[in-house]
């Protein structure tokens, strides 16, 4: 399988009145091309440091990451931002879409970075507003108008308006009750079913069955490695294993 | 009140840069407040201080023309009774003659004397600078000479008197009360002996000098004309012009009082400024920390203690800045006394003036104090609960303006207008700052226009021409024939001045004219006509005023024994003689006075006008010197105007200038720091969105670039409306404005090109300095953005 990210002794230091932290400790890691990759690990371990690296949204302090072959840490703010555009995706816990856009509007408003025919970017944010069961009528009410499912459904599909090589998602069903949270890992499971790679970060064991391969972070370390395969709901199989897992972790 | 100060350490602390913002702004306002206050407060002061330095009593007679016949013994028995002191003093007189100064020359009386002048013991001439190594053929000139009209010691005064050419050199300036200053129509020069000697040998007029102080009980109106009167049954060729104290002070310091009005204005505009900065900081701080007001109520504060804490905050800043305003307004005084001292010629020092060091500290702070009362009102009625669930909806949205799956912009003019309309409070207050500025800058722009760049000479004297030839009368005949058969002058008209009388109260400087329908300012009448008939007079608004003169009334007018009683037709404007102007025909005229036996004073204009007045100056004077050689001991004095111009709008040159440029810069600086307030705020409340854009891949550019053109329709809406507004609406105000001054229908040009230029200007400013506001969107990363939420 071809990766998509590599990282060579990935490091992020916080500074916080002269007392150092160090996060992330010599990270060697490759995510691949259409794996749905869970990032587990418990509060404060750096998964979630993890994840915002890996998407350039967040500088490491050393080490290397390439992305889709290109060397993204030498990159300037400005750099990643051009290069975000491009090739990521983001879902965040608190779902941000823009208060003040209408739901198509915050479609728009990511597609036209990457593709400047208005026409073609408002048909692919219907077509993708459609594929994440968000109703018509919808589209132009703002985010403070819709549930929180439906916000983070459309934070969904903003993040796979530009055909990202990679999705990053954050906690996506963190705010959610355990109704809305599936339709959302559904939608998510969906998209990678058609060939859609997503790194999620998640401490909710019913979020990261969805995976197929986990990654446990502890200590700013990867402590270990479960592949489980292709998500079937229903797998009892595949459930045990990932609680083996985890408890080996101490989770 | 611990609680209270707690609370305001706190605010002082989290937000620097909103208080640096206001402190600045209310420094700017504190400042001009001051200066403004103290040009009021000492420009008439500190000359009627030198006035009563040089012990110049309560006003000056002088007698000049024909004096045969007046002796000191027979002046004295006129004025003995009415008063105190008088000091009666002979020298000599040139009435009406061009004189250099500035960039050209003043046509003004000048009155010479030898060195006896030092010793008068009342209108003491005192010397202010000398140089003491000239020795022969030297004059002193009045200080204004020195502060305004561009010589030193040492300089060589060339000036034409009575047809002969004389060249001195300039050995010292004169502080002198009557006749220091080009606005009192009098300058009064000292010679060396020997060349005051050789001046009387060539004929010139002598001049009695009656310096009087009046016994309580006499007012200054009425001695003038009692004595004037009695002085013209002595010898009714005579020529006698009276100088009352205060009107000599009051032209010699109005323009500083202009200059003091023209700040309060430009004050105000900026303290409605700082007024809606203060109450968007307040509504800013009340949203921005809700959470924490809600604690705060929750755990006992009481909205009393919040808005008290507010107040102090504010109130804290609007001292220092009152402080440091003022001090500032001390500092640079001396640059504006420097200015004001050009126009008033009277040595000047900044001097501790305590009003116009308390008046700016209390306005600054009562005003804060309301202002801010008034803003955090709301502070009260918010209750914990809601303020714990940030209850004020600080997003608000219901139309989603620009649709970007629609909107023809582009997808940054199309955001920029989303945060143009999400943000259309801070753009309303951009729209009126901007507005207000346009404002100071306009008016700036036409002083600057009408004083310094293409001088309106209409402003200064009630008719305006391209020359002034003045006969004997003898020639007068002849030479208007001639002057009417030449083809590069066109419009000769005659036009003579002279004092007429009112109820032996008040004296009118009077515009005889021969036709007032051919003169060239008609703008001179402001309501009703100019006379027509034998029988009709216009007087000036300020004297109609003062003494009930409505259009239609009668008013008799006396000269020498000679009385005539005029219709009033219309209200002339005019910015000398202390407002009291009149002018007849020159049949109305014939009534109490022989025009016949007046010398010719032939206006005219040039047939051909050029845009350059150099050409036009050129011109004029070939015209006058042909005009001498043909009558040659004929012609008793010339003017060219175009000369004139610049010598009388000097000292107007450089203050219009520094107007232009002070308020230029004052605006500028006054935009940007609104600017800073309202952008710094715009992007805490957006530094979510920003992250999210930012996440999305938007780079700091293009959303320094969105932000920025955010403020561009406010902006743009502001300088396009105020430019055309304040275009129309700038004479209407400075004819009010100038109104206190005797212009009471101001027609003033005002450049198309610069009130272009200001706008572009001003929206290519605010554009720049927007985009210098928002360079700290460029500074975080996406992730912190986002994590700060």
């Amino acid at each position: 399988m071809q990766n998509i990210i590599e990282t060579k002794k990935l490091c992020k230091t916080f500074s916080n009145g002269g007392v150092q932290q160090h996060v992330l400790k010599n990270i060697d890691l490759e995510i691949y091309e259409g794996d749905f990759t869970i990032i587990m690990g418990a509060s404060g371990a750096g998964k979630s440091t993890l994840l915002y690296s890996l998407s350039g949204m967040d500088k490491p302090t050393l080490g290397s990451i390439t992305f889709a072959g290109t060397e993204i840490t030498k990159k300037n703010t400005d750099e990643l931002a051009l290069f975000r555009r491009d090739h990521c995706g983001f879902v965040f816990q608190q779902v941000y879409l823009v208060d003040s856009m209408s739901v198509l509007d915050n479609l728009m408003a990511a597609g036209l970075l990457v593709n400047k025919d208005k026409k073609a970017v408002a048909q692919k944010a219907g077509e993708l507003l459609k594929a994440v069961n968000i109703d018509e009528p919808l589209w132009n009410k703002f985010p403070t108008q819709i549930s929180g499912g439906e916000a983070q459904r459309v934070g969904i599909a903003r993040a796979l308006i530009n055909n990202p090589k990679m999705v990053f998602a954050d906690e996506p069903t963190g705010a959610l009750n355990s109704q809305t949270g599936k339709a959302v890992l559904d939608t998510l499971t969906g998209f990678n079913e058609k060939g859609q790679s997503i790194v999620m970060v998640t401490h909710d064991i019913t979020s990261a069955r969805r995976g197929n391969r986990i990654l446990y972070v502890k200590d700013g370390e990867i402590a270990g490695e479960c592949l489980l395969g292709k998500y079937v709901t229903g797998d009892k199989e595949r459930h045990q294993k990932l609680n083996d897992f985890l408890t080996t972790m101490g989770w | 009140m611990s609680k209270t100060l707690l609370l305001t350490k706190s605010n002082l602390k989290k937000n620097r840069g909103t208080s640096a913002g206001l402190f600045l702004l209310m420094t700017i306002a504190a400042c001009l407040i001051g200066i403004s206050l103290l040009v009021f407060f000492d420009a008439y002061p500190v000359a009627e201080r030198e006035a009563a330095r040089l012990n110049a009593g309560d006003g000056y007679l002088s007698v000049t023309g024909n004096v045969d016949g007046i002796t000191d013994e027979k002046i004295e028995e006129i004025i003995e009774e009415d008063t105190e002191s008088y000091y009666i003093y002979r020298n000599l007189a040139y009435s009406n003659n061009p004189i250099p100064f500035g960039n050209g020359e003043v046509v003004i009386t000048s009155q010479f004397s030898d060195s006896s002048a030092f010793e008068m013991p009342m209108n003491t001439c005192e010397v202010v600078k000398e140089d003491s190594s000239v020795t022969e053929d030297y004059i002193y000139l009045p200080y204004q000479f020195n502060t305004a009209g561009g010589f030193e010691t040492g300089d060589t005064f060339e000036v034409d008197l009575g047809g002969t050419k004389h060249s001195y050199t300039v050995k010292g300036f004169l502080n002198v009360a009557y006749g220091g200053c080009n606005n009192n129509a009098l300058y009064s020069f000292v010679l060396d002996d020997d060349s005051y000697d050789e001046l009387a040998e060539e004929g010139a007029d002598e001049n009695i000098m009656i310096i009087f102080d009046l016994k309580d009980d006499v007012t200054v109106g009425a001695f003038l004309i009692s004595t004037s009167t009695e002085i013209l049954t002595l010898n009714p060729m005579a020529v006698v012009s009276g100088y009352d104290l205060p009107q000599v002070l009051g032209s010699r310091t109005f323009m500083a009082l202009i200059i003091a009005v023209s700040f309060l204005v430009l004050t105000f505009l900026i303290v409605a400024a700082v007024a809606m900065m203060l109450a968007n900081c307040i509504s800013n701080y009340i949203k921005e920390n809700m959470k924490t007001l809600g604690a705060l109520k929750a755990i006992g504060y009481t909205g009393g203690d919040i808005k008290g804490s507010l107040v102090v905050w504010f109130l804290i800043i609007a001292a220092v800045a009152s402080a440091v305003g003022i001090v500032l307004a001390y500092l640079l005084m001396p640059v504006f006394a420097g200015i004001i001292v050009g126009q008033m010629g009277i040595p000047y020092a900044v001097s501790f003036n305590m009003l116009a060091t308390v008046i700016p500290a209390g306005f600054v702070l009562i005003f804060t104090l309301l202002v801010t009362l008034i803003a955090s009102a709301k502070v009260t009625k918010i209750l914990p609960i809601v303020a714990l669930r940030e209850g004020i909806e600080s997003h608000n949205f219901r139309k989603n303006h620009a649709a970007l799956s629609s909107t023809p912009l582009s997808l940054n003019m199309g955001l920029a207008v989303k945060t143009f309309f999400g943000n259309i409070k801070q753009n309303v207050i951009t729209f009126f700052v901007i507005g207000l500025m346009v404002f100071s800058c306009v008016v700036s722009l036409l002083m600057y226009e009408n004083f310094s760049r293409h001088p309106k000479l209409e402003l200064l004297a009630t008719e305006i021409c391209a020359g002034v030839v003045t006969s004997d009368v003898d020639s007068k005949e002849e030479i208007r024939s001639y002057l009417e058969d030449r083809s590069d002058i066109k419009n000769v008209r005659e036009i003579i001045s002279m004092n007429f009388y009112y109820n032996e109260e008040a004296i009118l400087y009077t515009y005889v004219v021969e036709d007032p329908a051919k003169m060239d300012n008609q703008n001179v009448c402001y309501k009703g006509r100019l006379p027509q008939y034998d029988n009709e007079i216009a007087i000036s608004g300020a004297f109609a005023r003062d003494y009930g003169f409505e259009i239609g009334d009668e008013i008799e007018m006396d000269y020498g024994d000679n009385s005539y009683t005029y219709l009033v037709t219309g209200y002339i404007q005019t910015l000398n003689n202390a407002g009291r102007e009149a002018l007849v025909t020159y049949d109305g005229a014939n009534h109490i006075v022989e025009t016949e036996m007046i010398p010719g004073w032939f206006w005219f204009d040039l047939t051909d006008e050029s845009d350059d007045n150099k050409v036009n100056e050129e011109e004029v004077e070939r015209i006058i010197d042909e005009c001498k050689d043909k009558y040659d001991g004929h012609i008793l004095s010339t003017m060219n105007f175009f000369e004139i111009m610049n010598g009388s709008m000097t000292t107007f040159q450089s203050i219009s200038t520094m107007m232009l440029v002070i308020m230029c810069t004052v605006s500028v600086v006054v935009i940007g720091l609104i600017l800073y307030l309202l952008i710094k705020s715009l992007i805490y409340h957006k530094r979510k969105d920003y992250g999210i854009y930012k996440a999305l891949g938007y780079t700091s550019g293009s959303l320094m670039l969105q932000t920025a053109l955010s403020f561009m329709p406010s902006v743009i809406a502001s300088v396009s409306i105020f430019s055309v507004v304040w275009y129309y609406l700038a004479n209407p105000y400075m004819s009010t404005f100038m109104g206190m001054f005797g212009l009471v229908k101001c027609t003033f040009d005002i450049p198309i090109s610069g009130v272009v230029m200001i706008a572009i200007g001003f929206a290519v400013i605010s554009f720049l300095l927007a985009l210098v506001q928002t360079r700290r969107i460029k500074k975080i990363e996406a992730y912190n953005m986002l994590v700060a939420e």
